[in-house]
C-alpha cells in the first residue's frame, strides 16, 4: 500500500497508462502521482498542453497522451520526482526509462547499472543510453534501456558495486525482547538535556505534588539552560497531563521573560543607551 | 534607540515576505534575523518545493532566499537588515531589547511582525541522551549548511515530510538510511517523498516506534518494535538495528516565547504544533499592533508561510496609513493561496487546527 510503505501498487500504475496503441507508437510518461496535495507545475509547464489545467492545486494531473510527444519536460520539472517517461516504441526487445536522478555523480553514457523496483528491490540490469543533466536546477534524467518486460518495474538504480552491499544490509538485526519491559528502564530517558533531568527525577516531583512546569522548573532547574526548555518544556507538561489527568491543553509552558537566551550580565551593562 | 515603521523578526520564508512587502508599501522596515544569513529553514531545502508558481513551487527551497531578495532590490532603501541579531524580549512599551552582534541594542517600532518559526519537538526513549541523537532540523544544518555527515547508518524516527525530505538528503550525501519508523499506521508526509525513499532501498516501517538506543560513548543500536492500536509494543516484534545516528524527526512547535512575553492570548491546538497565538483574519494578535506569520502562528508547510508573510506586511503597513493602490486585489488574492494550500485532504490537520484555534 502506497500509503503504509510508499510503494504503489499495480493497480494504480495500470491507471496512469495509455491505450496499447499508443504505448507502441512513441514514449509517454507515466504519472505516479496519486495523493491530492498542493502542487501544479507539470500542468503549468508542459510545452504542448497534453497535462490539463487544474481547476484546484490539489488535484491529480490528467495527461493527453495524443497531445503528448513524451518529451518529458514535466519529469524535469515535477517536485515529487514521480514522473518516467517509457519508451516501448523501439523494436529491439528492449525498452527505455527515463527517470528523475539527484545524485552525485552521474552515471556515464554505456554504464551498466543494477536496476531497482519501487521498492528499492533490484530487478536486473540496465544500460544508461543517455544523461541529461538539465539546467542549474532542474532535475537530471536519467534513461536506460532494460529488458521490455520490466518497464514498468524499474524506477531507479544503483551502480554494480553498491548492490553487493545491499544483500549484506540485514546482517545486523537481532531479536533483542529481553531488553523490552525490564522494570523502570524507561524511566532513565532524559527530558531536561541541559540540566541533566530525567523522566524519573520529573515524575517523581509530579507525585510529590508539584503538578505545573514551573513549579518543576524551581525545584529541579528543568528548563534553566541554555535551550530554555524549548525542548523539554512540551515533554514536561506531556508528563503533567499523563499522571495529573488534566488535559494537555490546560498545561501552561513556563513563565516566558527576557532575555529569551542566557546572557552574562556585563551584556547588559555595556549597552548603547541609558 | 532605534525607531522604525515595522519590525520584523526573523528572516526566514514568512519574514523575508513580511519585509518585502511592508516596505514596498512606503514603510521603513527593520528586519532582525539571528543567524548570519537570511533564509531561514530555506538555506536548507535541496528539493523542489510544491504549491503553485507564486509560492515557487518547482524552485529549490535554498534559490527562493535569491529570488526574495531580487524582489527586495526595489526597496531596498526601506529595509534594514541586522543579521547575527536576536531580540531579547519585548516590554510593555513597545520596546524591544536585541543582542546585535554581541552588542545590546533597543529598537522603538511602530509594528512587530513576529515570525521566529519553530523549534523541534524531542522524543524520551532511554539513552536519549549519547551522542549521536539529532533532530532533524539538526541533520540538516550539518549536512547543507556545513557539508558534515552526521554520521554512516542513520534511523530516522518520523515520517513525516521532514524525516523523509531529510531521509532522501542523507542518501544524496552518501549516508546509509536503515529505516524510517513511524508510529501512526499511515504515512504522515507526501507519497511521492516516500516513494522516493522507498525505491532507493530504504524502508518505511509505519505502527512501529523506537524503544531505546543503545551503546556507551555513542549510538551503537536502536530497538525498533512494532506497535499496537493503543502504542503498546507488540511482544516477539522488536529488532535492533545497527546504526550511528538516531535522527528524530517528531513535529515542530511554534517558537512563541516572544509573544508569551506580550501576553498576547494562546491558545493550545495540537494540530497546529502546540500553543499559537489567537489572531484575526489581518494576522494581528490579541495585542494591539503585533502581527504573526508562519509557523510562529502554527506548524504548515513553508509555502503557507511566504504567502502569511506577505498579508502581515501589507497588514501592518496598511494599518499604518501606508497602502498601495492595488491593496485590495493582493490581500484578496493572498487570502485565496492561503485557502488553496490549505485545501484538498492534506489540508486537512491544518484546517482543523485554525477551526479550533477560532480562525477562519
Amino acid at each position: 500500500m502506497l500509503t503504509t510503505t510508499g510503494v504503489a501498487d499495480n493497480n494504480l500504475i495500470q491507471r496512469c497508462l495509455p491505450s496499447p496503441s499508443r504505448r507502441a507508437l512513441r514514449p509517454y510518461p507515466v504519472i505516479e502521482c496519486f495523493q491530492k496535495i498542493p502542487c501544479n507545475p507539470c500542468s503549468t509547464s508542459c510545452p504542448f498542453h497534453a497535462i490539463l489545467p487544474m481547476d484546484s492545486i490539489h488535484d491529480i494531473p490528467v495527461l493527453d497522451f495524443e497531445k503528448c510527444t513524451g518529451c518529458g519536460a514535466c519529469a524535469r520539472v515535477c517536485p515529487g520526482l514521480a514522473i518516467f517517461i517509457i519508451d516501448e516504441s523501439r523494436g529491439d526487445g528492449t525498452g527505455s526509462v527515463t527517470l528523475p536522478y539527484e545524485f552525485c555523480s552521474l552515471p556515464q553514457k554505456g554504464e551498466i547499472v543494477s536496476t531497482m523496483n519501487r521498492a528499492g528491490y533490484v530487478v536486473g540490469e540496465g544500460t544508461v543510453i543517455r544523461v541529461s543533466a538539465g539546467k542549474t536546477s532542474g532535475t537530471p534524467l536519467v534513461t536506460l534501456s532494460v529488458p521490455i518486460e520490466q518497464v514498468h518495474d524499474v524506477r531507479f538504480f544503483c551502480s554494480k558495486k553498491d548492490t553487493d552491499q545491499l544483500v549484506s544490509k540485514d546482517g545486523a538485526e537481532i531479536n533483542t525482547d529481553k531488553f523490552i519491559n525490564s522494570e523502570g528502564v524507561d524511566d532513565e530517558a532524559m527530558i531536561c538535556r541541559c540540566e541533566g533531568i530525567t523522566r524519573r527525577e520529573i515524575c517523581e516531583l509530579i507525585a510529590e505534588g508539584y503538578t505545573t512546569v514551573d513549579e518543576i522548573k524551581r525545584i529541579s532547574r528543568a528548563g534553566m539552560g541554555p535551550c530554555q526548555a524549548r525542548t523539554c518544556g512540551p515533554l514536561i507538561a506531556d508528563e503533567i497531563a499523563r499522571m495529573t489527568g488534566q488535559p494537555r491543553d490546560s498545561i501552561l509552558p513556563s513563565m516566558h521573560r527576557p532575555p529569551v537566551i542566557a546572557q552574562p550580565i556585563s551584556f547588559f551593562t555595556g549597552g548603547d543607551e541609558k | 534607540m532605534y525607531e522604525t515603521d515595522v519590525v520584523v523578526i526573523g528572516g526566514g520564508p514568512a519574514g523575508l515576505m513580511a519585509s518585502n512587502a511592508a516596505a514596498e508599501a512606503g514603510a521603513s522596515v527593520l528586519l532582525i534575523e539571528r543567524f548570519a544569513h537570511l533564509g531561514g529553514q530555506l538555506i536548507k531545502q535541496t528539493h523542489k518545493f510544491f504549491g503553485s508558481e507564486k509560492q515557487y513551487a518547482s524552485v529549490r527551497g535554498i534559490d527562493i532566499p535569491l529570488r526574495i531578495a531580487k524582489a527586495r532590490e526595489l526597496v531596498g532603501e526601506r529595509v534594514t537588515i541586522w543579521t547575527h541579531a536576536t531580540v531579547l524580549g519585548l516590554f510593555e512599551d513597545g520596546v524591544i531589547t536585541v543582542d546585535r552582534d554581541g552588542k545590546y541594542c533597543k529598537v522603538k517600532p511602530s509594528r512587530i511582525i513576529m515570525a521566529t518559526g519553530a523549534s523541534e519537538k524531542f522524543l524520551a526513549f532511554p539513552n536519549n541522551d549519547l551522542p549521536g541523537i539529532y533532530g532533524a532540523g539538526a541533520v540538516q544544518t550539518m549536512m547543507n549548511v556545513y557539508g558534515v555527515r552526521p554520521g554512516r547508518r542513520v534511523l530516522m524516527v518520523g515520517a513525516g515530510n521532514i524525516g523523509l525530505i531529510v531521509s532522501y538528503q542523507l542518501l544524496q550525501a552518501g549516508v546509509e538510511v536503515v529505516a524510517v519508523v513511524e508510529g501512526l499506521p499511515k504515512i504522515g508526509g507526501y507519497a511521492v517523498h516516500a516513494s522516493k525513499i522507498r525505491r532507493a532501498g530504504v524502508p518505511i516501517l509505519t505502527s512501529h516506534t523506537l524503544l531505546r538506543a543503545d551503546g556507551i560513548d555513542g549510538v551503537k543500536s536502536a530497538v525498533i518494535a512494532q506497535i499496537d492500536n493503543c502504542w503498546q509494543p507488540i511482544p516477539g516484534s522488536s529488532k535492533s538495528l545497527s546504526c550511528d545516528v538516531i535522527c528524530i524527526s517528531v513535529g515542530l512547535s511554534p517558537l512563541a516565547e516572544l509573544l508569551w512575553q506580550a501576553e498576547c492570548k494562546m491558545r493550545y491546538v495540537p494540530q497546529l504544533g502546540g500553543y499559537v497565538p489567537l489572531r484575526n483574519e489581518r494576522l494581528e494578535t490579541s495585542v494591539p499592533d503585533i502581527y504573526v506569520a508562519g509557523d510562529v502562528a502554527g506548524i504548515e508547510e513553508a509555502s503557507a508561510a511566504m504567502v502569511e508573510g506577505r498579508l502581515a506586511g501589507l497588514e501592518a503597513a496598511a494599518s499604518l496609513g501606508l497602502s498601495t493602490p492595488t491593496i485590495d486585489d493582493e490581500r484578496a488574492d493572498l487570502r485565496q493561496q492561503l485557502d488553496e494550500l490549505r485545501a484538498g485532504p492534506s489540508g486537512e490537520k491544518v484546517r482543523s487546527g485554525l477551526a479550533k484555534a477560532g480562525i477562519v
